[in-house]
């Protein structure tokens, strides 16, 4: 052992981060020795409150301090319109778009049987207890353009059927302000075919 | 095309080697164990940054060196191309005409070859996964949409076979669910097996004249599509969905039983007929050898169509597995329109009457001298 049990049982906690190996967490552990008392606390706090003060909403599932969380308690938007995805960092990005007004999904995951992830894994059933509510009229489902994504959006559209409600897909095409010469030739094939005709 | 210079410093066992060709036969002859494939893998190289006999570039650096460089200048049907190709263990750079070219992939394919080696046998004879490669190696060459296709494709099937276990331990229950992952799977595996069946379609015309020409009309070759159930031509994509979907609802039980897909192009196979009979069953080992080099030579003529010129054709150790007749029918049906380079031990089993213009140079301990005519 070639650092004090402290110093060592931290390096340790930040190599359990994605993306830090040994060498970073250790640069890390030295950089908190360094910082001032009172940083630390705060720091420290802030580990601790984030598991502790964060939760699942009980609507949409996006991860919240209050129940229901913000945006499900926001009225002034569209209760017509819910936008499902996979994760809570997809929501935030559909969210900087700033376009897009109607409530969220987070279903914490796609349907992948290969990790043993299977519809009763992720928050589908919390999806379907809110479609009963008469107003919501169009699910947009935005899961990730891949295998597992795709079959869970499929595996959601045959589900919903009953309700009758619209169900759409995000497009998936070519990035906007690229040129179409720099485009690859996979990205360009799905491009051509969800073109649609200009009115 | 044509490649004029050859150019390597420190690759393999040559410390430093120049080689103007010619445009027509290059021989390299020479004991086992000199180099003369190297220089064969070194024009591979060129060609598509990496080799066809390993996978670590490191071994492609002279012993205790840090770097090999390639360097070529190509004659293409629309002017010359200066090449050059630089090898470290922390990767490589590529230059066309001086400019480095951010990615590899803009580099491979501005110089075409097709290889034949003594491994492609296997094409012939071995277990069907090495027809499949063969046939995704090709096509992907041509339609660049091709391999995505087929990796969304495993990866449909990898999650599928999973779902299956599952559904067998009883640890899932959803029928609804295997519909969606069928109706991915159908959905890539049609579009596999469509580009499958058309370029075996394309490969047939060329294979089966190249073939004839080879052993003077004597035999005939069929290259035949074997999917995992039967495909006719006419069908069209909405019709295989259909079928393709209908296999799978048949195969259920049996596929739960088993915990895999029992249908799909991921269990593709390709039968080579010559004159009726089956060449991996009934063939000789020298007919093997025919049918794979006829469909080397037949591809060498598609990428011909896609490009409008010849890419060079490297045949490495062939000349001496086949019969004198079929040797020089070999060279003569390339001759005057193809570069080619061949590696041979010696040059008593080669016909060299035939062989006119050809350049001959003995390779011995990692130095090459031209003979004089």
């Amino acid at each position: 052992m070639y650092y004090p049990e402290p110093l060592a049982k931290l390096i340790d906690s930040f190599s359990k981060l994605p993306g830090i190996g040994p060498k970073t967490a250790g640069r890390l552990a030295f950089q908190i020795l360094r910082m001032k008392e009172d940083e630390v606390v705060d720091f420290a706090k802030a580990l601790v409150n984030v598991k502790r003060n964060l939760h699942y909403c009980s609507v949409c599932c996006n991860i919240t301090d209050v129940d229901p969380c913000r945006i499900c308690q926001d009225k002034t938007r569209d209760a017509s319109c819910i936008c499902v995805v996979q994760e809570a960092k997809d929501l935030v990005a559909i969210e900087r778009t700033k376009e897009f007004n109607g409530y969220y999904h987070v279903l914490h995951g796609a349907i992948s049987p290969m990790e043993g992830i299977g519809p009763d894994e992720i928050y589908i059933a919390e999806l379907l207890k809110r479609l009963s509510d008469e107003r919501v009229q169009e699910l947009i489902l935005a899961t990730n353009p891949n295998i597992e994504g795709e079959a869970t959006a499929m595996y959601l559209s045959r589900l919903v059927k009953p309700f009758g409600l619209k169900v759409t897909r995000i497009a998936h095409g070519l990035p906007v302000g690229g040129d179409l010469e720099y485009a690859d030739e996979v990205t360009l094939t799905k491009a051509l075919e969800g073109r649609r005709e200009l009115s | 095309m044509f490649l004029n210079k050859l150019s390597l410093t420190n690759y393999r066992n040559y410390d430093r080697f120049e080689l103007e060709t010619s445009h027509q036969v290059n021989l390299f002859v020479g004991p086992n164990a000199q180099g003369k494939t190297n220089l064969l893998e070194s024009i591979y190289v060129m060609a598509l940054t990496k080799s066809h006999r390993t996978h670590q570039d490191k071994q492609l650096i002279r012993w205790n060196e840090d770097q090999a460089l390639l360097t070529a200048e190509v004659d293409k049907r629309y002017g010359p191309v200066r090449l050059s190709l630089s090898i470290t263990p922390q990767g490589k750079k590529a230059k066309i005409n001086g400019l480095e070219q951010r990615k590899l992939s803009s580099f491979i394919g501005t110089l075409n070859v097709v290889m034949f080696a003594p491994e492609d046998l296997e094409i012939v004879k071995g277990a069907p996964g090495i027809r499949r490669r063969f046939l995704d190696m090709e096509i992907g060459q041509v339609h660049p949409g091709y391999l995505y296709e087929v990796t969304q494709y495993q990866k449909v099937l990898v999650q599928r076979n999973n779902y299956l276990k599952q559904l067998a331990s009883g640890k899932s229950a959803n029928a609804a669910m295997l519909d969606i992952w069928n109706e991915q799977l159908v959905q890539f595996g049609i579009k596999i097996m469509k580009k499958r069946q058309s370029f075996i379609k394309k490969l047939q015309v060329w294979a089966e004249r190249i073939h004839a020409g080879i052993t003077n009309g004597r035999e005939e070759i069929l290259l035949e599509y074997r999917p995992s159930f039967p495909l006719s031509e006419e069908e069209d994509e909405a019709m295989l969905f259909d079928r393709f979907m209908l296999k799978l609802s048949q195969a259920k039980e049996q596929e739960i039983r088993r915990g895999a897909t029992l249908a799909g192009p991921h269990r593709d196979d390709m039968v080579f007929w010559i004159n009726g009979k089956e060449v991996h069953v009934y063939g000789s080992q020298g007919q093997q050898r025919t049918t794979a080099l006829s469909l080397k030579l037949a591809e060498l003529e598609l990428i011909r169509e896609e490009l409008g010129e010849y890419p060079l054709l490297l045949l490495d150790d062939v000349l001496s597995e086949l019969d004198p007749y079929r040797q020089t029918q070999l060279i003569e049906t390339f001759q005057d329109k193809v570069q080619t380079f061949v590696t041979t031990t010696s040059l008593d089993s080669v016909n060299m009457e035939k062989l006119r213009d050809s350049a001959v140079y003995h390779v011995a301990g990692g130095a090459v001298t031209e003979q004089a005519d």
